[in-house]
């Protein structure tokens, strides 16, 4: 060994001792969330609390679902989740549950928690990770760094390869297709769809799509069915109100020039499939390409 | 003490030019009563005087000094205002009402004491209206109110009255009564000034007089001096009779 | 007169109770014997932390919003003379809530957004006594109309707002607006503003109870009527704004709190005011309660209960007074 290398060691070990001796304990694990801000845990999480349904889904999917204890309203995949204590719906949180559940580590969704009740959790002293994916990575790190905290890095990298590996085999499958143009509808009244930086948008790309409203600067832009008409895209993929209901498509039925009508080119992909930021992003996204493939047949 | 005098005052009524400047003194003892057809500005030199509205021009003046620098509550301890309409306020019993007369007298911090209370019910039953002393204001009739009304100012024991129509919606029991009491206040020192519809009651009642004409012409002085039929005729654009019952003279409207 | 110890001494008490028994109770149950060890100062952790630091802040938060919006219903009722009058009448809640949203759009922390939606409130105030001055003086009557007209203003600048904002700004903004005493932060400022209220408006009672009346008679015995309307006015609005930012808005209670207390109590305002501090926050101290126990864990909006609460107990009152 070097004697540079010698110093470095006993430079180190001497640090550790010393930090023992000064009663010190190095956090164990770091992690940086997606507020930007270093979540330190001494050890792996072992109890979790998760504060949306699409953080429920990602720690399960990070392989700690076991781990979870406290869930919100609406955490319905995968079914084990079901089982799991809630403390109420994520917009109004019952902290006396949350607490007696004595988690170690929330997870918090920056935009849709408020902020006052997340304060507050961190007041009493649990760490709070905020996960909010914006992009296809951002789902594949978070499922990552979920796994970190709750020390299932084994599990978290395998699904997490699954899911970039599919995402790109998908972008690979469609990247030379012919363009089509798309109106992706996200609720009905009022009247909302994606622009090109929203989850879906970049979906909607990947899958050889051009949304027709993807220039427009707001994510979630609110339009009327005059700009629909305009826009005349060649298909109409909507989500709904459930899982089942497709009746938003049949709005669309009364206006016969539509080139999307015309070809019968109204479809529907189950929402839970593409709006939440989570693996199962991967089979929503399969579902609209193929979508968008038949469309593409129908020319 | 109690004197209330007026300098070139020019009563402000909207829309109108400027009446004669009213140069008069209301002495301690002096009972005046305010005669006028309607519009003619009775009402308003009443709030004028009591400092509730800033004249066109002039100024009054109350022991001395002049009203407009004399603090809200240094007025209210000197003069009281029987108003023409009772205002509905919140709900009150009759003897809340009554007793809120004794406020320019207590401090902030003060709560109202026995010898306050016993005033207004001094005053209340003066008034006839001590039986309704439990009684929410909203459920009197006129008459009651306006005793109600003339009973807080007596709660308030002001040098000097300012008293707008007192006897109005008063049968003639009590309005003889209620005259009596003025004229009794004057007796005792204070002063009374009372704006009257009924000419009658002024000429039986009163012994100094002004004619608010509606023009804004004014004149002021004894009663007597001031109750010729001919200016009264003018006053209230009607043809009088006159006749002398009881000692003092009475005017009706003829066709 | 009645006598002033009585009637607020048995609200005292009510409070009081009010406040232990909310402590008491949550979704986690705590048993009495630790309840009282903890506020004996020991106690498991997890039992401190549930009544020392959720529900104690909570429940002291729920007492001041409460006293604050049934003095600020009172004081707005005798300065409009207007027994419809609540706390949020003369818009006060929507400039409060255009300048917690713009703080939000800013990006700014919590701290201003409280602030800002304080001076939205109080500007709001400046604007509807500005505007309704008009050519002559205010009466109550312009002031109301005013103060509504303001508030639908507000409203369409808010859905405006919402309109046009980022997504990822909106859930907090809808938050806002929502409010709630989940949402509630310290309860040191809104106690401690309550209390200097309370004490400032004694010596003012009498003159309220005179200017009820009526501000000529007012004027006539004494009270200086404009400088005291224009001291409530932004007496109230100050209550308002506090208690918006605290909690967002809490209705129903403003309105009816001081009805009830006069239909019992009559309408002596050195009475009433401190009685709807007391009676105000025990309402609302029961109504979180209930709200955040009742379905546990789903958490009621609190001013449903408050309605569900005051509605029958206003509706027999009334009837019993007749």
């Amino acid at each position: 060994m070097s004697s540079r290398a010698l110093s470095v060691t006993l430079a180190t070990l001497a640090l550790w001792a010393g930090g023992g001796l000064l009663g010190t304990v190095a956090a164990e694990v770091c992690v940086t969330d997606d507020a930007d801000r270093e979540v330190c845990l001494e050890a792996a999480a072992e109890r979790i609390a998760t504060l949306s349904p699409g953080a429920t889904e990602l720690t399960f999917a990070a392989g700690a679902g076991d781990k979870v204890v406290a869930v919100v309203s609406y955490s319905d995949y995968p079914p084990e989740a079901k089982e799991v204590a809630s403390v109420g719906s994520h917009t109004r949180m019952d902290l006396e549950a949350l607490v007696t559940l004595r988690p170690d580590l929330v997870i918090g969704w920056v935009t849709g928690n408020p902020a006052e009740q997340l304060e507050t959790i961190e007041a009493l002293g649990i760490p709070v990770f905020y996960i909010e994916p914006r992009d296809i990575e951002g789902v594949a790190s978070a499922i990552e760094r979920l796994a970190q905290l709750a020390g299932t890095g084994q599990a978290g990298s395998v699904a997490a390869e699954d899911f970039r590996e599919g995402m790109a085999r998908l972008a690979a499958d469609y990247r030379d297709v012919a363009p089509v143009s798309v109106f992706y509808q996200v609720w009905d009244e009022p009247l909302m769809s994606v622009n090109d930086e929203h989850l879906i948008g970049q979906v909607v790309a990947i899958c050889g799509g051009v949304n027709v409203f993807g220039g427009l600067s707001r994510l979630v832009p609110r339009i009327d069915d005059e700009a629909v008409l305009a826009a005349d895209p060649e298909a109409i993929i909507a989500g709904g109100m459930g899982e089942e209901n497709r009746h938003w498509l049949t709005h669309w039925e009364q206006y016969d020039d539509l080139t999307a009508v015309t070809r019968d080119n109204l479809f529907f992909v189950p929402p839970s499939l593409i709006q939440r930021p989570t693996p199962r992003l991967l089979e929503g996204s399969r579902l609209l390409c193929e979508k968008l493939e038949v469309a593409r047949g129908r020319r | 003490m109690s004197r209330l005098e007026t300098r070139e005052l020019v009563i402000d009524v909207p829309r109108r030019d400027d009446g004669r400047a009213l140069s008069l003194s209301l002495e301690p003892g002096q009972v005046w009563g305010v005669l006028g057809p309607n519009g003619a500005g009775k009402t308003t030199l009443l709030h004028t005087l009591a400092g509730l509205r800033p004249p066109r021009r002039g100024e009054v003046r109350l022991a001395g000094q002049p009203l407009a620098s004399l603090a809200r509550r240094q007025v209210a301890q000197r003069l009281g205002l029987v108003f023409q309409d009772s205002q509905d306020g919140f709900p009150a019993t009759v003897r809340e009402t009554a007793l809120i007369g004794r406020h320019p007298w207590l401090s902030p911090w003060q709560m109202e004491g026995g010898a306050d209370l016993r005033l207004a019910e001094a005053a209340l039953s003066r008034l006839d209206v001590g039986h309704l002393a439990d009684r929410l204001v909203s459920t009197l009739s006129g008459g009651e109110r306006q005793r109600l009304a003339i009973a807080t100012i007596l709660t308030q024991a002001p040098r000097l009255w300012l008293a707008d129509e007192p006897t109005n919606h008063l049968d003639l029991h009590h309005q003889t009564a209620v005259m009596s009491l003025l004229t009794e206040q004057a007796a005792q020192g204070r002063a009374v000034m009372m704006c009257l519809h009924d000419l009658n009651l002024a000429a039986r009642w009163c012994d100094q007089l002004l004619l608010m004409y509606p023009d804004g012409e004014a004149c002021w002085g004894l009663g007597a001096d001031m109750l010729v039929p001919s200016a009264l005729e003018r006053l209230y654009s009607q043809r009088l009779a006159t006749a002398e019952i009881d000692g003092a003279p009475v005017f009706v409207p003829v066709r | 007169m009645r006598q002033l110890s009585l009637p607020l001494g048995v609200l005292l008490s009510a409070s009081l109770i009010s406040l232990v028994l909310s402590i008491s109770v949550g979704s986690a149950s705590v048993a009495l014997p630790e309840l009282w060890s903890v506020l004996g100062g020991g106690g498991e952790a997890l039992s401190r932390t549930l009544i020392l630091e959720l529900r104690l802040p909570r429940s002291l938060s729920a007492f001041a919003v409460g006293g604050l919006l049934a003095v600020a219903g009172a004081l707005m009722q005798v300065l409009l003379r207007n027994p419809l009058a609540d706390p949020y009448v003369l818009g006060l809640y929507g400039g409060a809530a255009v300048g917690a949203l713009a703080a939000m759009l800013a990006s700014m922390g919590g701290l201003v957004i409280s602030g800002s939606a304080f001076a939205g409130a109080l500007a709001s105030t400046l604007l509807v006594f500005g505007l309704a001055h008009g050519t002559g003086s205010w009466t109550p009557s312009r002031l109301l109309l005013t103060g509504v007209v303001v508030a639908a203003g507000w409203g369409a600048v808010i859905t405006l707002m919402l309109a046009l904002s980022p997504a990822d700004r909106l859930p907090g903004m809808l938050y806002w607006l929502m409010g709630d005493l989940a949402y509630a932060r310290s309860p040191w400022p809104s106690l401690a503003l309550l209390l200097v209220i309370c004490l400032l408006l004694i010596p003012l009672g009498r003159s309220l109870n005179v200017l009820a009346r009526g501000p000529m008679q007012a004027a006539a015995l004494g009270v200086a009527v404009r400088p005291l309307e224009w001291s409530i006015y932004i007496v109230a609005s100050l209550l308002t704004a506090m208690a918006v930012t605290a909690a967002g808005s809490i209705g129903f209670v403003g309105l009816v709190v001081p009805h009830m207390l006069r239909l019992l109590l009559g309408n002596d305002q050195r009475l009433i005011l401190p009685a709807c501090a007391l009676a105000g926050g025990t309402l609302l101290v029961l109504a979180d309660t209930l709200a955040r126990t009742l379905i546990a864990p789903e958490q009621l909006p609190v001013g449903v209960i408050t309605a569900l609460l005051g509605v029958p107990t206003f509706l027999y009152l009334l009837y019993r007074s007749r």
